[in-house]
């Protein structure tokens, strides 16, 4: 396919600045002659088509990204050296998925304001130590597992002095007394 | 909009595909949306979330963007885990929204060092659905000698699957890899990986077995489908395996579907059904599933039940105020609380229902209180309709010492 031909193709699949996540829609059409053309009008495409472009790699199968390692690699470090910030920042991203399948975490020099974020908001996180949002599967694991995620837990504030134990202490008293007839009548029995 | 953001008012940005177009001004407005979540806990996740989302998952780009700081902050041994938890909250909302996310998700968590166990939990993960091939590609390599990390297995959405797959009922698991899911299940929940300088050092399998045995004891107890009546003989043993947090949360799902079948509460209404003495027994031994708990009571005491007599949903309705105070007294205050007021402020409640809850709580509380609790408690303790009948004469009746009590001892407004 014409460079040209390419161009339109991936404007008409890619070109839509409502659906920001459709990247992932040309996986099944791209082949090696294509990432090679695409190789030639990638400069000419708009900046939000290129990140999708970009973002397409991420759904390709793994077989496939190992396959055509050299012309990812190829456009990625076009992407790298774009004028527009958001397409360096996700090829810098996604420099290591063909050959690694991860994400390049080592952004700073890429970008002073990533850099800032990052330094800001780990203060911020010293600062607030007493802050705990567990992570989702601590509600699955038991205590030797939970310390080794989030560390001992602090003790829960005490709102009140509790006088006496509600009714659901009683009900659980009789219902295991009941449990305990029930079970010795089946052995007996 | 770049000098607004430069001069620092991101607060000022709330169009989002404004914050989105400009990456130096995404980057300021995330840093401004996470240093509120770290301020504000889970609260404000509850009130922030939605609209966080929103911009986060405003393209597959702003998502990997955020995802990537985010996971660099999740490292941080200090306080990371915090940063953990948002992003899995966001993972579960654009889930929710039906967009991929899935390569992404592997991408980060160092999956790919694990090409086959990366590909059968994709596989999974990508279509929300367990299937015995991939499982048993985990399961073996977690059954070997030099397993990968667990960190790999121990993802919320996965190890959800496991649970409904285990305890949803009619559990369709077939017979021959039940074993299977059960192991890898346990092994998430209690295998801890002892690092050192950055490598594993050893693996720590302890726990591994008891917690194998109780999931299966539970989950056999849970699919054979009892009545209330032929359960109370093994109360005994539910108890025991309840003390596995796992073990509850597989419970709270069998339990959740039982009693919402709409003929469950019409066939239990002379004694407080024993799935809901299960829910206690739950709250009672794991304060990280309060709010699940207490999630489920909410929906069960918001049910219509036009099919029972009024007095005897009236009683049913106790019956799930009695769990509501028994989480109460078990240190799950402010979401109880805040959860009766909601009640009273929207007036959709009976207030007789409200009266007791009043009088139950009176009944097990003393001194001294929280200002945060005596905030929230008190408009429901000065509100005549709710408590004017409960008052007497002289005084020395419950609500009117509490009344003396905080105004006595504290500024209350």
């Amino acid at each position: 396919m014409a460079a040209g031909d390419t161009a339109l193709w991936l404007h008409n699949k890619l070109g839509s600045t409502d659906d920001l996540w459709s990247g992932r829609t040309i996986c099944s059409q791209l082949s090696q002659e294509r990432l090679q053309s695409i190789q030639e009008c990638f400069h000419t495409l708009q900046p939000h088509v290129k990140v999708k472009l970009l973002l397409a790699f991420l759904h390709m199968p793994r077989r496939n990204t190992e396959q055509w390692k050299a012309d990812l690699e190829e456009i990625l470090s076009m992407a790298e050296n774009d004028s527009d910030p958001w397409v360096t920042m996700v090829a810098e991203m996604l420099r290591m998925y063909p050959s690694t399948g991860t994400v390049n975490l080592d952004l700073d020099e890429v970008s002073g304001t990533f850099a800032d974020v990052i330094t800001d908001l780990k203060k911020m996180m010293k600062k607030s130590l007493e802050t705990r949002m567990l992570p989702l599967e601590c509600q699955f694991v038991n205590r030797s597992a939970l310390n080794s995620i989030a560390g001992h837990s602090a003790q829960p504030i005490k709102h009140f002095t509790l006088k006496r134990k509600p009714k659901s202490a009683t009900l659980k008293r009789e219902l295991l007394q009941k449990s305990n007839e029930v079970s010795n009548n089946r052995k007996n029995n | 909009i770049k000098l607004i953001s430069d001069a620092g008012y991101q607060g000022e940005i709330t169009s989002v595909s404004t914050a989105c177009h400009q990456i130096e001004v995404f980057s300021r407005v995330l840093r401004t949306s996470i240093s509120s979540f770290l301020e504000g806990g889970e609260e404000a996740i509850e009130k922030n979330l939605q609209e966080f989302t929103k911009m986060v998952c405003h393209g597959e780009h702003t998502y990997l963007y955020s995802q990537v700081l985010m996971h660099i902050l999740a490292q941080e041994p200090k306080g990371g885990f915090n940063i953990k938890r948002l992003c899995q909250e966001l993972q579960k909302c654009a889930n929710e929204k039906g967009l991929e996310i899935t390569p992404i998700t592997m991408a980060l968590s160092g999956a790919a060092a694990y090409p086959r166990a990366c590909q059968a939990l994709s596989s999974m993960l990508s279509r929300q659905a367990l299937n015995p091939a991939d499982i048993t590609v985990l399961y073996k390599m977690y059954s070997e000698a030099d397993p990968p990390p667990v960190d790999l297995i121990r993802v919320p959405s996965f190890l959800n699957l496991l649970i409904d797959t285990l305890f949803r009922p009619p559990s369709r698991v077939n017979p021959d890899h039940k074993s299977k899911y059960m192991y890898l299940l346990a092994y998430a929940a209690s295998v801890v990986d002892i690092l050192k300088k950055g490598g594993r050092k050893s693996v720590n399998k302890e726990e591994l077995k008891p917690t194998i045995q109780a999931l299966e004891k539970t989950q056999s107890l849970c699919t054979e489908n009892k009545a209330s009546s032929e359960l109370i003989a093994d109360v005994g043993t539910l108890f025991q395996c309840l003390k596995f947090p796992v073990v509850s949360m597989g419970v709270l799902k069998w339990v959740d579907h039982t009693v919402s079948e709409p003929s469950y509460f019409k066939l239990n209404t002379d004694h407080t059904p024993i799935h809901l003495v299960l829910v206690d027994e739950i709250a009672t031994n794991h304060i990280l599933l309060h709010q699940k708990a207490l999630d489920l009571l909410i929906r069960l005491f918001e049910g219509s039940y036009e099919e029972l007599d009024v007095l005897v949903r009236l009683e049913l309705k106790k019956k799930l105020l009695d769990r509501m105070v028994h989480l109460f007294s078990g240190g799950c205050v402010i979401p109880v609380v805040s959860y009766i007021r909601k009640c009273q402020d929207t007036q959709d409640t009976d207030i007789s229902l409200i009266r007791y809850f009043v009088t139950e709580v009176l009944d097990v509380i003393a001194p001294p209180y929280t200002s945060d609790f005596i905030h929230l408690f008190l408009p429901l303790i000065e509100n005549k309709d709710i408590t004017g009948s409960i008052k007497s004469e002289d005084g020395t009746d419950p609500v009117s010492e509490f009344i003396v009590h905080c105004k006595t001892n504290y500024i209350v407004n």
